[in-house]
């Protein structure tokens, strides 16, 4: 099983990884730029009293969420060209579209994590805000959210590590992430070997958002 | 010198009347406890005055600046926003459930407000805040978090924080009733400190011996109206209305006092 030959093909195998590794890197880092903030938006959204705001958002998420990823990144993908009229249609960069559907798809678990965490905090703060004379948004971003962040660290550190993981899905696009290098050389050498070392991989990468969620939350501990 | 008038204030909740009709002033420099049994309306009324609720009827005027106003036809009409926001800064208000904020230090929970809202320079806040620590005997807790003070503590930094913005009336809605009966002692310590500067204050609570000591006025509520108003040793030793007889009555029996 773990026929790997001598230790040059062993360094050429780490240098594909690698490279793999980088692609699936830049969609985690670029997944969380956009899903993170997009999804304290969509939780706005969502708890709006009015109607028009918050129904297509819970639907959008109950889409987001009910429906396979693998399944999104595809429609991103494919479906601005077959599902347009004619004179519309247009292709979007496999890349691309994989960010995009990465994006929405994470914002939508995310919105629900900072709903939870925004419903959690008591009353009382917002009415001590405003008797001071804060305004809205100072409430908010002053004292509301830096409370709210402690509170959600540890399940938006689940969604970031489930992440890393499911950047493998996007080979479905074609995009030689880590996961579909490591398969290709499995098949290419017959052997499993490059598998198990993705899965060090993306074992390794999770350790460090472990370690930096849990500093996170070291430096939050100073208050309860 | 008045500083707050209310005129037929009248709130429901759901169609149920909490607060009926009420109307008072308070002058600068007087203490007025507001007394009565759970559900009077009492507290209700407070979050009427400094905007947590709004009210369906009446007048109110904060400091000669007209907060709301009801026309003969029974319009309501509230101040504009970035008036009603100027209105607010005359007003203090302590919670009973503190409402501290936990992820600031005390200083920074008592500087957070005169920084962002009054504009005032970081030094300026912190000279103030240090203060008003010495004041309620708290300076050593200035780098403390919320979570490391006793309830007692909590409700002084709570009242340190809303001096800090120097309001014209402060209320306090039942300060002492989340806290163990050995620590109310040092919260009123505090707010008689206060009463002895003249601060304008409006207390709602049910500490009968505080509001017959420290308050100029006593105000009965029950069922949403107020029912008797008057001098301290007029309302405790010769109430004129049933009601507030059999309050006291009641007090008087439990408390021994």
């Amino acid at each position: 099983m773990f026929a790997i030959g001598n230790g040059t093909d062993f360094f050429r195998l780490l240098s594909l990884l690698f490279n793999g590794a980088l692609t699936s890197l830049q969609i985690f880092f670029l997944t969380l730029l956009f899903s993170l903030p997009l999804g304290l938006l969509i939780a706005l959204g969502r708890m709006s009293p009015q109607k028009w705001i918050n129904g297509p958002l819970k639907l959008f998420i109950l889409i987001m969420r009910g429906t396979p990823l693998i399944l999104q990144l595809i429609f991103v993908y494919f479906a601005p060209f077959y599902m347009l009229p004619e004179s519309m249609r247009f292709s979007l960069p496999r890349f691309t579209a994989a960010i995009i559907a990465f994006s929405l798809n994470y914002a939508a678990y995310y919105a629900e994590i900072y709903r939870g965490g925004i419903e959690s905090i008591p009353r009382g703060q917002y009415e001590a805000a405003a008797v001071l004379g804060f305004t809205k948004a100072q409430t908010f971003f002053r004292i509301i959210l830096p409370q709210v962040i402690k509170r959600i660290l540890p399940p938006i550190s689940n969604e970031v590590i489930t992440l890393v993981k499911d950047s493998a899905l996007v080979q479905v696009l074609g995009i030689s992430e880590l996961f579909r290098v490591a398969k290709n050389e499995s098949s290419r050498i017959f052997s499993t070997t490059p598998l198990f070392v993705a899965g060090l991989f993306y074992l390794f990468m999770n350790w460090m958002v472990t370690k930096i969620f849990e500093t996170a939350e070291k430096k939050l501990s100073y208050y309860q | 010198m008045q500083i707050l008038k209310v005129e037929n204030l009248s709130k429901s909740f759901d169609g149920t009347e909490v607060v009926t009709n009420v109307s008072f002033e308070i002058t600068k420099g007087e203490v007025v406890a507001v007394i009565g049994p759970s559900g009077s309306g009492k507290s209700t009324l407070l979050r009427c005055l400094n905007l947590l609720e709004r009210i369906d009827q009446g007048t109110v005027v904060v400091a000669g600046d007209t907060m709301v106003e009801t026309s003969s036809n029974g319009q309501v009409r509230y101040a504009s926003e970035e008036k009603l926001r100027k209105i607010r800064l005359h007003l203090g208000m302590v919670f009973q459930n503190f409402n501290l904020f936990p992820h600031f230090s005390v200083l920074q929970n008592i500087t957070e407000a005169p920084l962002r809202v009054a504009g005032l320079s970081i030094a300026e806040a912190r000279v103030i805040a240090l203060g008003l620590l010495d004041k309620i005997g708290l300076h050593d807790k200035a780098d403390a978090y919320p979570y490391q003070l006793s309830g007692g503590q909590s409700q002084r930094v709570a009242i340190a924080r809303a001096m800090a913005m120097n309001p014209d009336i402060l209320f306090f809605d039942e300060p002492t009733s989340a806290l163990d009966p050995e620590l109310t002692g040092e919260v009123l310590k505090v707010i008689r400190n206060l009463a002895s500067e003249h601060m304008t204050m409006m207390v709602v609570t049910h500490e009968m011996s505080f509001a017959r000591d420290v308050a100029d006025r006593i105000i009965f509520m029950d069922k949403g109206q107020i029912i008797e108003e008057g001098a301290p040793h007029q309302i405790f030793s010769s109430p004129t209305n049933e009601r507030t007889k059999t309050f006291l009555k009641n007090f008087y029996n439990n408390s021994g006092f």
